[in-house]
Order: structure tokens, then C-alpha cells, then sequence
């Protein structure tokens, strides 16, 4: 069965005013309101929701606001709310269906505007001989963009659904369109849905230049940096300046790993930038990860405990919010402004036909296959030389082993077939994990040590400290178990199929 | 999902305004609401002007193959739904009779309902029959009007006598005056002896009003033509105190 069309536009002439005279010709209706609404379309930076075919939409107007999530592609109304304001996180939306879907959806992305729609709402009943509503229609005539109609169809009346439908398309020859005008809404501010993702999607050509590949990878770090310098400073949310920081360091990683195609001059030129870049931002970054964490501290104490845990939490808000004033400072510092300008200078430079760097002009796929190989064939020697009594400090080196691998890969990933490098990708992540929460959970556990001596001298009830206590316990045990795990996981990463297609991929040449 | 049933083993006592109003103010608070209009006089599916029929009949629908989102019928009100009446559920008791387990197949029929809506409101003919036990075998609160009457208290202390002896452990038992006429003294005074006897009555009182006779004129809820006044009130205080009871 194919859907009933139930959006269609109106001709370029036709008013809403003159289609109801022609509608009212045909069938009973009856206008219950004419508005002029705003339609404001929200999503989080990172397209969370349109990335989930959800279309989140405001419709403000004198006499009501409500927030509706539709479905993208059926243009079914998956949750509707009335409300005044549009919280900036999904946990301050009032209990209810819309609050869990923004949750499971948005996580800790902040819901932003993203483009609005000024339009005139006509809100039209169709009714039968009981005057009982069989369907509902609406009208929207923007200012810029087509009219269009709407059909709204109500539960258990699908016959006056398709007949109506049926009117608009084969009496009216009015054409269906898209459920949603948000695309539209966006074309018209210049912007398109999806245009910022956190992944990294940087077009090379096999045959490129390593340099001038080199700097096509910069530009595109150096883009994500700049993206999210403004969310970082308002601190809108916390992933700004995760994007931001992965930048940074995939940068600084490109530096060491992509090695002798940029002059050296230039990158030690640099070099100090982005680890100083790395340092400012590493304090904020922590209480953030601790703040976000701390939903699972809670849960990880006994009943009796959860509510003296509090104290810790406005303890790591305050901290959170000193570190992360002094990183807008200094993100607004003329030194930082400087910085990066001359960094984006030098990319925006011509490259030199010759260079005295030995990978230079070396082809870009032939580079990244003996790059990858290399960290690859290090990353196994190693792990395998990891036993049960190893000290912590091997795991946290192989843990930036794990790192540069992702990224050289990841800075690489359209010189290869998608599904084979993904499916590598996605065993790295896996074994990646299990080091990083080896190591987190060490600092975690420091962390709170600290934090409890720090709060001590703050009048902090003692059942705070035995809660915090309680927690330090449990990230030891986290972390004794993500030890334990260690060699499953990594049996999982280096067994036969994906060495062969490591092999595969990046061996041939070496 | 909470059920609740609007009923007394009395006839005209206010059943069906309750269920009606109740849910429209549910539903008008954001909540998913739907009304089952269980009595075939259709008196629910009168008010929001849906035509007391469903395909199949009684015997269709307890039979359950097709499940019951196929029957159901939004009203003209956001998150307001309705599940009509139909004529032949005069026979329900014998159609629920023939079945296996009867008291537990209106429970069954509604459990995949329990992700769609967040209330449903059963309205129920009076007299105990087998739907009546199988009405309180699926809900959660039995809501019971009774109209401040000696008589009416006898029909109370009955049902309460019948809940403990069937063991209906899982439902909570709400009676609420209804109906009530201030002029009459008997109503005062029996509302007043009772409020302190009666703890579990709720202090909520709806009172006897012409507007809310005027439901079957306009064939909607109270709420649809009416937005502030005596009535209007007594149904939103109604419908806070049930939610603070329980909740
Ligand atoms: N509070 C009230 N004030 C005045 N009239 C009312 C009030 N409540 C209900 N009525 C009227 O009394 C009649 C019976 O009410 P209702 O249908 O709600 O009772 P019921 O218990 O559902 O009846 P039945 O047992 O027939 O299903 C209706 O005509 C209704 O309009
Ligand atoms: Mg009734």
C-alpha cells in the first residue's frame, strides 16, 4: 500500500483565502483560526535529531506555543507539548513522553534554534452531518516560500483522510510535497541540515601530494576548531569543547604521525600552540566528564547515600565554572586570535613545487598505508608484551598507541573500501574502550580522593565524604574490572579476520 | 498506564459525565487519554458524537485477534480518544462467559494499550455482572459517584463488602459525591456526617448543575463549552484530588 499523499502546495497565485472558497464549494468546513504563527526549527549542533528523521518544531503564536516532534519522513506527530519557553536541555523539559524521546535522543546536546518560518495558520475542521471533526486541514501561507495544505488525520476516520486527499491531488491537482518545509526553511537562510558532524569526513585522492593532502586534513581540523570556538566560550554545552579538543589533538597527532611532508620549521612553529591549546582546555574538560558522570555516581551508591552526594555535585559545578571562565578568556585572548590566524594563514598558502621534506611528494595513499602499518604492527607488540603484573603505566602508553592508529585511520578513511576500514574502526573503538576506562577511572578515582580532602575544609556533611568514599570503592572495582578485561578484549581486536584485512588494506606495499 | 473505572452498581448516578470530563481534563494536561465506552446505550460515544458501532461487535472484540487500536476513534479533542459503544453489548456477559478465563480477558484486551496512553477511563453500565468483574480485574482505581442518599450509602458499604470478599486486592476503591443539591437538606447533612465517618470519600463534592445536564445539548465535555465556573471547577478539583491520592 502506498501512503496517502497529505501535504501538497498550493499554486504561486492561489491565497489561502481563495482555496477555502473554492474548498467550501465542495465540502463542509469550518475555520476555527486564523494566526500568525512563528515556526522555529530546533535541533541540537550536531543534527541529532534530524539525524534520527525527528523534525522538532516551535509553533509560537499570540494565542498558543507548542512544541511538536514529527516524524521526518511520514510526517506523523511523534510528541506534542504546550509550553511557553524551550528549555536548553532535555532534563529540564516537564516530565512526559517529549522529555524522554529529547532525552534518549540529545543526551547532553544542548536544543538550539536553528532556523525560523513566519507564516499565516488557517486551522479548518472537516466535519460530518454530526458535526463530529472526521479531519483537520492547515493552511500555512508563508511570506517566502509556497503555500501549502495540510492534512491532520485524526484516529479512526482514515475514509474522510483519503477522500480529502484524493480531492487535493486529482479534483484540485494540487501537488504533494515533502511533510516537512524545514528543508526549504533552510535553503532559504543558505544552510542545509547536517552540516556540522562531529566525524571526521575529509575527501582525498589517492594520488594527492602527502603535503597538499597534509593540508586539506589541517584545513578541516582547523574548520572544526573554529565551529566550535563559539559554543565552547558560551559554554552552550559541553560538546563544543569536546569537538574542539578532539581538533586540537587529532591536529597535534597529525603533526607526529604525518611526519616530514610539512616543513619542520612550520609545524615546530605551531606545535606549541596546540599543546598549549591542549592544556587550557584539559582542567574544564575534566569537570565536565565529572558532571556528566554524575548521574552514574549516584546510581552506583546504596539508596541511603544517593541524596548526600549532592554537595559533590554543586562542588564540581563551581569548579566547572571557574575553569571554564578562564578558557573563555583565554580563548578571547589576542594571543589565541593571533595563533590560530597565522595557523590558518600558513594553510591557505600556496605549497612550493619543491620541497625538502622527504614524504613531501610522496602519493597520499601510499604514505597512509605504510603510517597505518606502522602504528598497527606497534600497537600488537605492545599489547602482547602486556601481562596480568605489567604495570598501569604500559596500558596508559598503549592507550595513545590505540590513539593514533584511530586517527591516522580515521584522517584516511576514504582511501579505503567504507564497510572494511569501518568494520576496523569499530574493533578499535571496542578495545580502545577497555583502555580508556582503565585509565579514567584510575583519574576518577584520585579525582574524588581530592576533591573529598578539598571539601573537607568546607563544613561538607560527613555523610558527603562516606558517600564519596563509597564511590571511590566503587571506580576501583570499575577499574579492577576493566584490568580483567584487558586481554578479551584485546584477543577480540588482533584475532585472524581483522588482521587479515588490516594485512589487506595497508600491507601490500611495505 | 493507569485504568480507571467509573462505576456504581446504581444507574444515573453521574457515571458517564465523570468518565467523560475526567478525561477530557487528562487529556487537555498533556496526558494520552482514552474512553472506553463500555455501555451499549453508547451515552460516552453520544457526547463526542461518534457513532456508537464497532465492526464485529461484541463478539469480535472480546475475541481480540484484531486487537483494539483498530477500533479506536480520536475525538475532537488533542489526546483524546475513544473507543465507541456498540449495540450489541447488551450480550457482552454471555460473549465473556463463553470464553476461558472471562474476569481476565478485559485486562488482556487493553495491555497492549498500556504504551500508547497514559489513562484510560472505562465507563461502565451499573449492576454486577461478569463485565463488572471483569472491569475490576483490569483496573487500577474504581472511581464510584454516589449521590448523598441513605440509600446510595447502603449501595457503597455493598460494593466496598464485595471488593474484600472477591479479594481485589490491586484496586483502589474512590467513591466522590455527585450530583449533589445544596438546597436539599438531606444532601448537606449527609455530606457533612460523612466527610468525618468516610475518610476515604473524597472531599470533592460535584454538585448539581445545569450545565452539566447541558452535555447531552451540546454532545461534549464540560470543558468544550465551558471554561471556568462552579462545574468546571468541581471536575479540575476532582480530578487533582484523584491524582494526589494516587500518584
Ligand atoms: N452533576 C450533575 N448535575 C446535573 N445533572 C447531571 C449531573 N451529572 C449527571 N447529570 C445528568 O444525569 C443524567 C445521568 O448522568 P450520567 O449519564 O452521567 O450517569 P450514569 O451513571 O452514567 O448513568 P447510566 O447508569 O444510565 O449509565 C444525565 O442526563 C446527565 O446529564
Ligand atoms: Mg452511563
Amino acid at each position: 500500500m502506498t501512503a496517502i499523499p497529505l501535504h501538497f502546495e498550493l499554486p504561486e497565485n492561489l491565497t489561502a483565502t481563495k482555496f477555502l472558497k473554492k474548498l467550501a464549494k465542495k465540502i463542509e468546513v469550518e475555520i476555527t483560526s486564523q494566526q500568525y504563527t512563528i515556526k522555529s526549527f530546533y535541533d541540537s549542533f550536531d543534527w541529532r535529531l534530524y539525524g534520527a528523521d525527528i523534525v522538532c518544531e516551535f509553533n509560537h503564536s499570540r494565542i498558543t506555543s507548542q512544541l511538536n516532534l514529527i516524524n521526518r519522513k511520514t510526517g506523523e506527530l511523534i510528541a506534542q507539548e504546550k509550553m511557553q519557553d524551550i528549555p536548553a536541555f532535555s532534563k529540564d523539559f516537564p516530565k512526559g513522553r517529549l522529555k524522554t524521546l529529547l532525552e534518549q535522543k540529545l543526551e547532553m546536546r544542548a536544543l538550539l534554534p536553528i532556523c525560523q518560518l513566519p507564516y499565516e495558520a488557517y486551522c479548518i475542521n472537516i466535519l460530518n452531518k454530526d458535526r463530529k471533526i472526521v479531519l483537520r486541514l492547515q493552511i500555512d501561507e508563508h511570506e517566502f516560500l509556497t503555500n501549502t495544505i495540510n492534512l491532520l488525520p485524526l484516529k479512526g476516520y482514515e475514509k474522510a483522510t483519503k477522500s480529502i486527499s484524493y480531492l487535493m491531488k486529482n479534483i484540485f491537482c494540487l501537488k504533494p510535497i515533502d511533510s516537512t518545509v524545514i528543508n526549504s526553511a533552510l535553503k532559504q537562510q543558505k544552510r542545509k541540515a547536517k552540516d556540522y558532524s562531529s566525524k571526521l569526513t575529509i575527501k582525498l585522492k589517492p594520488e594527492m601530494p602527502a603535503d597538499e593532502a597534509s593540508i586539506v586534513i589541517y584545513r578541516h581540523l582547523l574548520q572544526a576548531m573554529k565551529v566550535n570556538e563559539a559554543g565552547t566560550i558560551a559554554d552552550t554545552d559541553s560538546e563544543f569543547l569536546h569537538d574542539f579538543r578532539v581538533a586540537v589533538r587529532r591536529t597535534r597527532s597529525g603533526f607526529s604521525q604525518i611526519k616530514n611532508t610539512l616543513p619542520a620549521e612550520v609545524i615546530s612553529q605551531h606545535a606549541d600552540f596546540f599543546a598549549w591549546l591542549g592544556q587550557i582546555t584539559g582542567l574544564t574538560r575534566d569537570m565536565d566528564v565529572y558532571l556528566l558522570s554524575y548521574k552514574n555516581y549516584q546510581q552506583a551508591l546504596p539508596l541511603s547515600l544517593r541524596e548526600d552526594i549532592a554537595p559533590l555535585q554543586a562542588f564540581l559545578k563551581q569548579k566547572q565554572q571557574a575553569a571554564q571562565k578562564e578558557l573563555a578568556k583565554k580563548l578571547k585572548s589576542p594571543e589565541y586570535i593571533k595563533q590560530l590566524m597565522a595557523w590558518e594563514h600558513y594553510l591557505n598558502q600556496p605549497l612550493p613545487k619543491k620541497s625538502k621534506e622527504s614524504n613531501a611528494k610522496m602519493s597520499i595513499k601510499a604514505l597512509a598505508d605504510q603510517r597505518i602499518w606502522k602504528v598497527y604492527i606497534r600497537l600488537l607488540k605492545e599489547a602482547n608484551a602486556i601481562s596480568e603484573s605489567t604495570p598501569a603505566e604500559a596500558l596508559h602508553d598503549l592507550r595513545k598507541t590505540c590513539k593514533k592508529l584511530r586517527y591516522l585511520m580515521e584522517f584516511f578513511q576514504n582511501l579505503y573500501p567504507a564497510d572494511e576500514i569501518k568494520s576496523l574502526l569499530k574493533a578499535l573503538k571496542g578495545f580502545q574502550t577497555v583502555l580508556g576506562d582503565f585509565q579514567d577511572y584510575e583519574v576518577q578515582e584520585l579525582k574524588i580522593k581530592q576533591f573529598s580532602e578539598e571539601m573537607m575544609d568546607n563544613k561538607t556533611p560527613s555523610n558527603t565524604l562516606l558517600a564519596m568514599g563509597v564511590l571511590v570503592q566503587y571506580l576501583d572495582s570499575m577499574r579492577c574490572a576493566a584490568r580483567k578485561d584487558f586481554a578479551k578484549q584485546f584477543a577480540l581486536f588482533k584475532q585472524a579476520e581483522n588482521k587479515a584485512v588490516f594485512k589487506k588494506l595497508f600491507a601490500h606495499k611495505a | 498506564m493507569k485504568i480507571i473505572a467509573t462505576y456504581n452498581i446504581k444507574g444515573g448516578v453521574g457515571k458517564t459525565s465523570t468518565a467523560v470530563n475526567l478525561a477530557y481534563i487528562a487529556a487537555e494536561n498533556g496526558y494520552k487519554t482514552l474512553v472506553w465506552d463500555l455501555d451499549p446505550q453508547g451515552a460516552s460515544s453520544y457526547y463526542f458524537r461518534v457513532k456508537p458501532k464497532i465492526k464485529g461487535g461484541s463478539k469480535k472484540l472480546i475475541a481480540g485477534d484484531r486487537g483494539l487500536d483498530g477500533l479506536i476513534k480520536a475525538t475532537d479533542f488533542e489526546n483524546l480518544d475513544l473507543l465507541p459503544a456498540d449495540f450489541s453489548f447488551r450480550n457482552l456477559d454471555l460473549v465473556l462467559d463463553a470464553r476461558k478465563k472471562p474476569t481476565q480477558r478485559l485486562k488482556k484486551l487493553l495491555a497492549p494499550l498500556a504504551k500508547e496512553y497514559d489513562f484510560i477511563f472505562l465507563d461502565c453500565p451499573p449492576n454486577i455482572s461478569l463485565l463488572s468483574e471483569s472491569v475490576f480485574e483490569a483496573s487500577d482505581i474504581l472511581l464510584s459517584p454516589i449521590i448523598p442518599t441513605t440509600l446510595s450509602l447502603r449501595t457503597l458499604e455493598q460494593l466496598k463488602k464485595y471488593i474484600k470478599d472477591s479479594k481485589l486486592k490491586h484496586i483502589q476503591l474512590i467513591p466522590f459525591f455527585s450530583m449533589a443539591d445544596k438546597r436539599k437538606k438531606m444532601h448537606r447533612e449527609i455530606i457533612e456526617s460523612l466527610a468525618e465517618s468516610h475518610p476515604d470519600i473524597l472531599e470533592t463534592v460535584i454538585p448539581y448543575a445545569s450545565d452539566i445536564e447541558r452535555m447531552g445539548w451540546e454532545r461534549m465535555p464540560l470543558g468544550g463549552y465551558i471554561k471556568r465556573g462552579r462545574s468546571h471547577d468541581a471536575y479540575q478539583a476532582l480530578w487533582q484530588e484523584i491524582i494526589r491520592r494516587t500518584l
